[in-house]
């Protein structure tokens, strides 16, 4: 198999399975069978894809197939190494959940062949988005992923998550079609340089061409992009469908909105900050960087702290881990990109492994509120051992890994003489440690209501979140030499779109920086 | 000349059929509203096709005829005739208002068209600051209308604003790029109008008003 089969086959899989879970309801308690079984085969194999994807882009830098349409490069292949990771483990989880679900009669057969099949359809587009060169199919492919999820999210059917999918899917739509104008104007101006359509829709080819690029088109362009794809990232103050559609969805659903979908919309406007930077340097996109990242931050840590609803607040944590993502970037450098690109991924394996936690306190309590949900430890021990660890990992504790890609982004920052900045965001990073130091106390160590049961669901809602936990750990330890070359190339990228220049990272990058506030 | 003062003047049509989709107090006849300013902007694509020589607009006019003059109408008009097509709620905003922003939207588009320096697009920037100002008229249609349906026809105007922006700019890309965007388009309107269905039969309202137990 060669690299550009790689991405086809990528792509067709998780399209092939759908379609096979969506037929399996006419089949009757065989389909029910049979859709597990395509859906363990389904995110084993994208995982697998996934793995050699990435493999190659090491071994021989980008892949392009399809008629250079379909293009992986460091950068991409960061997301692609997330989406394979949390697709698998998350849907390993789907099915011991869907397996309750269908217990207590909240699924019949329909609803879990419905539910199979619009969740490898969405890591189909989630794919396309990633994988796509041509930067109208990347629009198309952020749509269709609002358009694949949002059914997802109402699957219940209850009044309140019926609500949160008609928000979810209105407030997106309405978004990205800001992104629309952005792509459109992008290409124009791209056309207006190179006189070929087909080139000038590819992303690989405008940044060839950035010198002749217009610039006030170009910062108007990337304006509309923030907009509309920071509307589907989660970007405050275009957020509003953020924390309804993650509280609201199946647990596992959740995890893939957060620890994958924004990623996704992040890639998207990096990839038009590369542009931006390029013809008009790299001041103008991080300073909308900052601001952004900064007032995401800022409001998310507040909502944390009012929240009494577990998911929502895990859902604020998204919007406030996606805000320091875009903060790093703002801050910008190659240490920036690099300390931004780690928080995406260590961030992204966390919040898997808490919305899949939380998904067990549902199964159990039957409740969100943190009123309610109390003696986790005494109740269900492992899934209360699991949360801990995530809740620990969020606030930014060592050992764990979030801890050391905070810890970066704060040095670069300080580093980079954001002192102020860097001091406002290490403050509210304190009300977020309040606002999990509460989940911690109150769900873990409190006194379980008389009403709950002890026992864990089952065994597959536990091994992914161990999994996890051990992923979770190993990266707040170590960095594997593949993954720094891997984030290393990906910054360089961000930057210029060209790695060539790269020159190899390592700790003292990020220590050196803070050698100068030292007396 | 003539051809280009004609499609600038066309889109005139739009913004008229625009605030009609809005405004109109059946939602049945918003779908039909909507159906009449598809096939205006079928019209300009056609006229574009002829004016520019880019033969490839002859077929988004054809796809759009069949999308958007017939089979997005077709399924609106169908859903609400289900559920009964029934009064709109009272504009969240009041009429006035929502007039006075869409005049604002056509001045800002007009002024940001105004900084778009491209060859393609000089002879015909009326009509691209008014596909801009469609684009926000839709964004109006679905921050002002409490009716679900009439959100959908809100997302309708913002497709058709991106369309005829597409159409200015963009309709040299390559073939596929349309097919996209248009399929996209066409299951964001089925999704959306199956999902106020199954809103309407389990809440017994298309009141987004009534739509209000998540809150903080």
């Amino acid at each position: 198999m060669t690299e550009t089969t790689y991405l086809i086959w990528l792509l067709l899989i998780p399209l092939v399975f759908s379609l096979v879970s969506f037929t399996a309801r006419w089949l009757g308690r065989i389909g029910r069978i049979l859709v597990e079984v395509a859906h363990l085969v389904s995110v084993t194999l994208v995982l697998i894809l996934s793995l050699l994807t990435v493999g190659a882009v090491l071994d021989s830098g980008s892949i392009f197939g399809l008629g250079n349409w379909l293009h992986v490069d460091a950068l991409s292949a960061v997301f692609l190494l997330i989406i394979g990771v949390v697709d698998f483990l998350v849907g390993i989880y789907s099915i011991g959940y869907t397996r309750h679900e269908l217990q207590t009669g909240e699924f019949d057969d329909n609803k879990l062949s419905t539910y199979y099949g619009l969740f490898n359809l969405f890591v189909f587009t989630m794919l396309l988005v990633v994988t796509a060169n041509n930067i109208i199919i990347m629009w198309v492919a952020v749509e269709a992923t609002t358009l694949g999820s949002a059914f997802l999210v109402g699957i219940y059917g209850h009044r309140s998550s019926l609500e949160a999918a008609w928000k979810y899917i209105i407030i997106c739509t309405m978004g990205v079609a800001f992104g629309l104008y952005g792509t459109v104007l992008v290409y124009s101006d791209a056309f207006n340089v190179m006189q070929v359509p087909g080139s000038a829709v590819l992303w690989t080819e405008i940044i060839k061409n950035t010198q002749s690029l217009d610039p006030t088109l170009i910062k108007m362009a990337f304006v509309f992009v923030l907009v509309g794809f920071g509307t589907k990232a989660g970007l405050f103050p275009m957020h509003a469908w953020l924390p309804d559609a993650h509280s609201e969805a199946p647990s596992p659903i959740s995890a893939m909105l957060s620890g994958v979908l924004l990623n996704c919309a992040l890639l998207v406007i990096f990839r038009f900050a590369t542009i931006s930077n390029l013809v008009l340097g790299p001041a103008f996109a991080q300073t909308i960087f900052l601001f952004f990242g900064m007032i995401s931050v800022t409001f998310a840590a507040f909502f944390m702290y009012m929240q009494r609803d577990i998911k929502r607040m895990l859902a604020y944590s998204s919007m406030e881990n996606i805000g320091l993502i875009v903060l790093a970037f703002g801050i910008g450098g190659p240490a920036g990109i690099f300390a931004g690109l780690l928080q995406a991924i260590n961030h992204s394996l966390v919040k898997s492994l808490m919305f899949c936690t939380s998904g067990n306190i549902l199964i159990k309590y039957h409740s969100r509120n943190l009123d309610q949900v109390k003696g986790m430890l005494q109740v269900i021990p492992v899934s209360g051992v699991l949360m801990m660890v995530g809740a620990l990992a969020l606030v930014g504790i060592p050992p764990f890994n979030i801890f050391l890609s905070k810890f970066f982004i704060i040095a670069t920052g300080l580093g980079a003489g954001y002192n102020w900045l860097m001091i406002l965001c290490l403050l509210l990073l304190t009300v977020v440690f309040a606002a999990f130091f509460r989940v911690i106390s109150s769900a873990l160590f409190g006194e379980k209501p008389d009403s709950v049961e002890k026992g864990e669901a089952n065994w597959l809602t536990l091994i992914p979140g161990a999994v996890l936990v051990i992923l979770i750990l190993v990266l707040g330890l170590y960095i594997p030499s593949q993954l720094m070359t891997l984030l290393n190339e990906a910054s360089y990228l961000a930057i210029t779109g060209d790695s060539s220049q790269q020159v190899a990272m390592s700790m003292k990058d990020f220590l050196l920086p803070l050698a100068h506030l030292l007396p | 000349m003539s051809n280009v003062i004609l499609i600038n003047s066309l889109t005139g049509l739009l913004i008229l059929t625009s605030l009609l989709v809005i405004e109109v107090n059946q939602p049945r006849w918003s779908a039909l509203m909507y159906s009449l300013q598809s096939f205006v902007l079928v019209g300009i694509f056609a006229l574009l096709a002829y004016t520019t020589e880019a033969e490839q607009l002859y077929l988004w006019a054809g796809s759009a005829f069949i999308t958007k003059v017939i089979l997005v109408p077709w399924i609106l008009y169908g859903a609400l005739t289900k559920v009964g097509n029934p009064e709109k709620p009272r504009n969240a905003m009041g009429t006035t208002l929502s007039f006075l922003l869409a005049a604002v939207a056509l001045a800002v588009s007009f002024i940001v068209v105004d900084q778009i320096q491209l060859k393609a697009a000089e002879p015909f920037k009326p009509a691209l600051a008014v596909s801009m100002a469609h684009f926000f008229f839709g964004e109006l249609c679905i921050l002002t209308q409490r009716n679900l349906f009439k959100q959908v026809l809100g997302f309708c105007l913002m497709e058709n604003g991106s369309h005829l922006t597409l159409a200015l700019l963009a309709y040299n890309a390559p073939e596929l790029v349309e097919i996209g965007i248009a399929t996209d388009a066409v299951f964001g309107v089925i999704i959306m109008v199956t999902l106020g269905y199954q809103i309407y039969k389990s809440l017994g309202t298309l009141d987004t008003a009534d739509l209000n137990t998540l809150k903080g």
